[in-house]
């Protein structure tokens, strides 16, 4: 829960297709109107990044990623400077956002996972 | 009494010697002296010779025990750290050897990791960039580093160009990729380009967990590369670290002779005994400070023969490489009887006595046991008796007749040319 990504309902809402379909419409409201996409971003580019985990599945994206994300986070930057969106034709659309860090980022967990596990395995030789 | 001892001795040596089981597909050979660990090294006809791009097979190797379907890259390290074993990858021209050793008994989850990295490796980018890449830089610079491996490398390539001349290292900026190794191992991880050989671990039990753990390995046909050709010639690179050296070098086409390996025993003035100097004939010559090294490199369808001459001065390495040369050629105009016999004695030491140690006899029988053949030290040691005074001087004549390979690694603008020092 206190994880670099947080608590999600998603996996739970996915398992009941009824749910799914009432909450989703809703979701996709909602994520459009936090305003991140009229700023260019994707999701991905606001998960917290000021921890060793989230920094390094950064360091795990492709070259293009990683120049596409600074990309982003100027452009942003330039926008908030001047206290306006982008413009239309260049906010994020509901396809383009999509979730290009979390693999890594679960990854890493499960990395400090193992990692924790074998630092703290009981043997028991048989 | 002693002769009881020696004809029951004979015997059990024979037997003690490896024996080839072909295990669906894969090549299994075991031996057994009794000794407390037991090794287990996956061969692999994946040298640097088969490599499609330059360094790859280099990065192969230091992509060994990585994460795979079966554990990830730091499961294998802890768990093998728990049962008390070394995993360990080397890389030939020829062959990439994977070894584990370990305690008796642990043989089930050893070959198991082994097993599993051949089958189901992920070659992760991640993986690549964050753990082999820097390995890869690492040695890359150690050898850039170490004149003598400098030399050899340079006279590879000068001597095979490609195949056999193709270096060990990966290039200091490669543009490897992971779809590279993979591509590169799954080609190499063919069942029929496997060879599985075991010390301190008994036939039958090697056998039936090979079968289990190389169930799901790919069948794939023996790797070729084009046959290998010399060509010789001469290349002088700077370097500001390290010896003066100078490598003075010959090549054959064809499997390894036995008197080539008798000319190298010859020639050697490593000393058999502590604090005196050999009694090559090259040995009294050498100026104090310098060295002399033979050089015999036998692959399977070339050898390079030569002499490293090193010294912390030109001027001693270039006294030092005259000494070789001149000495070489009077070897190959004719040699004494005692001469010969010693030569023929020392060979055939080094032969046995590279048997004894687990990396010698991968290195020696390894090939052997991958084409199927009668992995035994009998043929080599038969073969150095065959040699006489004059097949010696023949083969050794012939050898100067080709084109050196001449390699300075040092202070370029001081240290001697071929034609300086005789060739």
């Amino acid at each position: 829960m206190f994880g670099p990504l947080s608590y999600s309902w998603a996996p739970y809402v996915k398992s009941s297709r009824t749910l799914y379909k009432w909450v989703k419409p809703v979701a996709d409201w909602y994520a459009n109107a936090s305003g991140y996409r009229k700023y260019g971003f994707k999701y991905d580019d606001l998960l917290v990044e000021e921890n060793p985990t989230v920094q390094r599945a950064l360091t795990r994206l492709t070259e293009r990623e990683k120049y596409d994300r600074a990309y982003r986070l100027k452009r942003a930057s330039q926008a908030s400077v001047l206290h306006a969106h982008i413009p239309k034709e260049q906010w994020t659309t509901p396809v383009e956002d999509n979730r290009y860090l979390k693999p890594h980022v679960t990854e890493v967990m499960k990395e400090e996972a193992e990692r924790q596990m074998w630092d703290t395995v009981v043997v028991e030789r048989k | 009494m002693l002769a009881a001892r020696a004809s029951r001795n004979v015997p059990r040596i024979a037997r003690s010697f490896a024996t080839v089981v072909d295990t669906t597909g894969v090549k299994v050979a075991a031996v057994d002296y009794n000794q407390p660990t037991s090794a287990v090294t996956v061969l692999v006809k994946g040298g640097s010779r088969f490599q499609t791009k330059e360094g790859v097979a280099h990065a192969l190797k230091n992509f060994a025990f990585k994460s795979t379907a079966k554990r990830s890259a730091l499961g294998s390290v802890r768990e093998s750290e728990l049962f008390g074993g070394v995993l360990s990858a080397s890389l030939t021209r020829e062959h990439l050897a994977l070894t584990a050793e370990f305690m008796r008994g642990d043989e089930s989850f050893f070959i198991d990791l082994l097993s599993s990295f051949v089958t189901s490796a992920k070659f992760t980018r991640h993986e690549f960039e964050e753990y082999v890449t820097p390995l890869i830089a690492a040695e890359t610079e150690a050898a850039a580093n170490d004149p003598a491996v400098r030399a050899l490398e340079a006279a590879h390539a000068l001597a095979f160009r490609s195949g056999l001349g193709s270096s060990l290292f990966a290039p200091a900026h490669s543009s490897i990729t992971v779809a590279d190794i993979k591509s590169f191992a799954s080609s190499a991880f063919g069942k029929g380009n496997i060879a599985v050989i075991g010390t301190g671990i008994d036939q039958s039990t090697l056998s039936k967990l090979v079968e289990k753990g190389f169930a799901g390995a790919q069948a794939g046909a023996s790797a070729s590369a084009p046959t290998s050709s010399y060509f010789g010639g001469e290349t002088r690179l700077d370097s500001h670290s390290g010896l003066q050296t100078v490598f003075i070098g010959f090549g054959t086409t064809g499997g390894p002779s036995a008197e080539l390996a008798a000319l190298s025993a010859h020639l050697s003035p490593q000393a058999s005994v502590k604090w005196s100097k050999g009694l090559s004939p090259i040995a009294d010559s050498i100026p104090h400070g310098a060295s002399v090294q033979s050089v015999y490199l036998p692959y399977s369808d070339a050898t390079l023969f030569g002499l490293l001459v090193q010294g912390s001065s030109t001027a001693q390495v270039k006294e030092a490489g005259k000494a070789a040369v001149k000495h070489l050629k009077a070897a190959s105009q004719g040699i004494k009887e005692e001469e010969f016999k010693t030569a023929i004695a020392k060979a055939k030491f080094a032969a046995a006595s590279a048997v004894e140690s687990r990396d010698g006899l991968i290195s020696v029988l390894g090939s052997k046991i991958l084409a199927g053949s009668d992995a035994s030290l009998d043929a080599t040691l038969s073969s150095l008796e065959k040699v006489s005074a004059s097949s010696f001087s023949k083969a050794a004549s012939s050898l100067l007749n080709a084109k050196p390979t001449y390699v300075v690694v040092g202070d370029s603008h001081s240290l001697p040319y071929a034609d300086e020092l005789g060739l």
